[in-house]
C-alpha cells in the first residue's frame, strides 16, 4: 500500500483519530461560504433594489431597459412579477404582465376562429397597437415590446393555460390552442413563411423531400385545426397559412 | 358623392374564394362573407342584390371567385342568417336587410315601454321619422322593413295595425 509522505493526509488523519475534527471544519467551511453566498446574494439584492427605485421611471417606459433590469434580477432568484415582497409589488411589474396576458390571450382568441390558433408575436403586438390598447405600469403609459409580450405568455403558460410559444423559422409564434405541433408541421409552415404564399403538396415534397404521404398528413391535420386553408385554382390545391400571410402583409 | 367601399384584409386572401372543408373553418368562412355583402350593400346603400350582377364574387386583383355553385351556397347562408330575403322564387334578386327585422321589433317594442306608448298610438311615420325615435336603430328605417318588424309584434300580441289616410298616417297601438 502506497502511503503518502508529508503530513496531514486522510489516512494519517483518521490514524490520529482527528476525522471527527476534519469533519467539523469541512462543515464550518462550508457554512460559512454558504453564509458569505447568502451575504453577498443579499448584498445584490439590495443593490439591485436601489437601482430599481432610481431607475423605475426608465424601467416603466423603456421595454430595453426593463429587459436589461429583470435580466438581472433572474440569476439572483428576484422575479419582480410574482415577488410578494412590498418593494416588487412597488413597480407594479406583476400587475402590468397579467394585464399584458390578459389582452394577449383576447387577440388569440378573437383570431382563432381565422388562424386556428396560431399566430406570430409580431402579430398580436400589431394588433394591439392598432387598437390603441394602453397598459400602466407604475402611473406610466408604457411601450411593450415584442419581448414584454414572450414574459406575458410565459406567465399564461404557467398558468397552465395551453398557451406557448413555437419558433418557425426566425419568427415566435404563439399558440393559443392544445394541438401538438410537431417539427414536420413547423417546418412546412415554415415553408409557408418562405414562399410567403400559398404551398401545394408537390411543393413540399420537392422542397423539403417528404415522400406525398408525409406531407399529406401534415398539411391534412393543420387544416383540420384551422390553421390552413385550402385554395383551388386552376385544378391545382394550394395551402395558406393565416398566421404566416399576415406576417407577409405586415401592417 | 360616391362611397367607395374598403375592402376588408380576408378579401385578397384567395382561399377566401374556395368552400373550406373544414367545418370550423367553413363556419368562419361563411360569417365573413355575410358580414362582407352586408357592409358592402351597406356602405355602398344598394337595396338588392342582383345576384349574377354582383361584383363581390370576383377578385381579379388576386385572380380568384366563387364558382356558381359556392355563390349559391354563400347565398343561401346569407338569407337563411336573416340580413336578406328573396323577392321571388327564381333566387336571383334578394333584398338586403341590413336590421333583422326580429331586431328591429324588439327595438320597437323596448322604446314603446320607455316612452309611454303602451296603450297608446302612433304612426308608422313617427317610428321613422319622429322626434322621439333619435338615435334609435329603427330611425330612418324603410317602410317595408319597419312594417316587417310591426308585423312580428303584431303576431305576439305586442301591438295591433290599423289603416290612416295615408300609408305613412297607419296607426300603431302597443299593448
Amino acid at each position: 500500500m502506497a502511503h503518502r509522505r508529508g503530513r496531514a493526509g486522510i489516512g494519517a488523519l483518521k490514524k490520529k483519530g482527528e476525522t471527527s475534527k476534519f469533519t467539523k471544519k469541512a462543515e464550518e467551511i462550508k457554512e460559512t461560504s454558504l453564509q458569505s453566498a447568502l451575504d453577498t446574494v443579499k448584498q445584490l439584492e439590495i443593490k439591485l433594489t436601489k437601482f430599481a427605485q432610481t431607475h423605475h421611471k426608465a424601467i416603466a417606459k423603456d421595454p430595453a431597459f426593463r429587459h436589461k433590469f429583470l435580466s438581472m434580477c433572474a440569476p439572483l432568484g428576484v422575479d419582480p412579477l410574482t415577488s410578494k415582497k412590498s418593494f416588487w409589488s412597488f413597480l407594479q411589474m406583476g400587475d402590468f404582465y397579467h394585464e399584458l396576458a390578459v389582452k394577449v390571450a383576447e387577440v388569440c382568441y378573437a383570431y382563432r376562429s381565422r388562424n386556428g390558433g396560431i399566430m406570430s408575436i409580431k402579430e398580436v403586438q400589431n394588433i394591439l397597437v392598432r387598437r390603441g390598447t394602453k397598459f400602466r405600469l407604475n402611473e406610466v403609459v408604457t411601450n411593450y415590446s415584442e419581448e414584454d409580450i414572450v414574459l406575458a405568455i410565459e406567465k399564461l403558460k404557467q398558468l397552465g393555460s395551453g398557451f406557448r410559444i413555437v419558433k418557425v423559422g426566425g419568427t415566435r409564434m404563439v399558440v393559443s390552442v392544445p394541438t401538438e405541433l410537431d417539427n414536420d408541421h413547423v417546418q412546412v409552415i415554415q415553408l409557408a413563411q418562405d414562399v410567403g404564399g400559398g404551398i401545394t403538396v408537390d411543393m413540399v415534397s420537392d422542397m423539403i423531400g417528404w415522400e406525398d404521404d408525409r406531407v399529406k398528413r401534415a398539411l391534412d391535420l393543420l387544416l383540420s385545426e384551422g390553421m390552413a386553408w385550402i385554395d383551388k385554382y386552376e385544378g391545382l390545391e394550394f395551402y395558406w397559412f393565416p398566421s404566416v400571410w399576415k406576417d407577409s402583409f405586415a401592417l | 358623392m360616391s362611397d367607395s367601399f374598403k375592402f376588408p384584409e380576408f378579401y385578397s386572401f384567395p382561399p377566401f374564394f374556395t368552400i373550406q372543408p373544414n367545418l370550423a373553418t367553413r363556419e368562419k368562412q361563411m360569417g365573413l362573407w355575410r358580414e362582407l355583402i352586408l357592409s358592402y350593400h351597406t356602405s355602398l346603400k344598394i337595396k338588392t342584390l342582383i345576384v349574377h350582377d354582383c361584383p363581390l364574387w370576383k377578385n381579379d386583383q388576386i385572380g380568384r371567385e366563387l364558382n356558381p355553385d359556392d355563390v349559391k351556397t354563400v347565398m343561401n347562408d346569407f338569407v337563411k342568417s336573416g340580413h336578406g330575403e328573396w323577392e321571388d322564387d327564381t333566387k336571383t334578386r334578394c333584398r338586403i336587410l341590413w336590421r333583422k327585422p326580429e331586431q328591429l321589433a324588439a327595438d320597437i317594442y323596448t322604446w314603446a315601454e320607455a316612452n309611454g306608448y303602451i296603450n297608446s298610438v302612433c304612426t308608422v311615420y313617427e317610428l321613422h321619422s319622429g322626434e322621439d325615435v333619435n338615435g334609435m336603430s329603427f330611425e330612418g328605417a324603410d317602410e317595408q322593413l319597419l312594417r316587417r318588424a310591426l308585423a312580428i309584434l303584431e303576431q305576439k300580441g305586442k301591438c295591433t295595425m290599423f289603416k290612416g289616410d295615408s300609408s305613412s298616417e297607419d296607426g300603431i297601438k302597443f299593448f
